[in-house]
């Protein structure tokens, strides 16, 4: 009988793995790089509405204004690299004349402060 | 559709896909080390690596294809 509980527990240890495995293969996380960002779209756009039901089950009154509308999770990471590289190489190339103008600033008003 | 916007949109896929999978592999990781392997730290550290490698795998496959476009299909009632 021990026997028999140990191969019992094995075979529910095995399905309970294989049960997740599937799980993961049928929400197509262990797919095509396609897939896998649907998947992490489909997330994102339940999330939200997620967050409100569970806040209204648990009894958490949430005033508009405590809390904000819930955000949408809308992040293209290669747009923000875009947008950092432009603002780098902006501030870049315009760093010399504000050097400039700083410096020519800076000595007036130490002149000032001599006189 | 820009070409050079089709680069960006691959890498949005590629950074997606790399969070599913490494989420995915580590999730994985806890199941087998809870099921089998009594709360050990290597499974989980086992199938992170794999769904790493996996997302690499898929963002290599993604990059040196292309002519593959990625489209929808739309039901035409």
């Amino acid at each position: 009988t021990v026997a028999a509980f140990d191969s019992f527990r094995f075979v529910i240890k095995g399905s309970l793995a294989g049960a997740a495995v599937y799980m993961a293969y049928d929400q197509g996380l262990l797919g095509s790089g396609t897939q896998g960002a649907e998947a992490l779209r489909k997330a994102q756009a339940a999330l939200p509405p997620a967050i409100q039901e569970w806040t209204s089950y648990l009894g958490w009154e949430v005033r508009a204004a405590q809390l904000p509308p819930t955000p949408k999770f809308d992040f293209s990471p290669s747009d923000s690299w875009n947008k950092g590289v432009q603002t780098v190489m902006s501030a870049l190339s315009v760093a010399p004349t504000r050097a400039c103008e700083y410096t020519v600033e800076g000595w007036k008003y130490v002149k000032d402060l001599v006189k | 559709m820009a070409s050079e916007g089709e680069l960006g949109r691959k890498w949005d896929r590629c950074m997606a896909d790399s969070a599913v999978k490494l989420g995915a592999g580590f999730g994985l990781g806890i199941v087998f080390s809870v099921i089998f392997f009594k709360r050990k730290t290597w499974p989980i550290a086992f199938g992170s690596g794999m769904g790493l490698g996996m997302a690499y795998s898929n963002c290599q496959h993604d990059f040196q294809s292309p002519y593959l476009l990625h489209g929808k299909f739309v039901k035409v009632s």
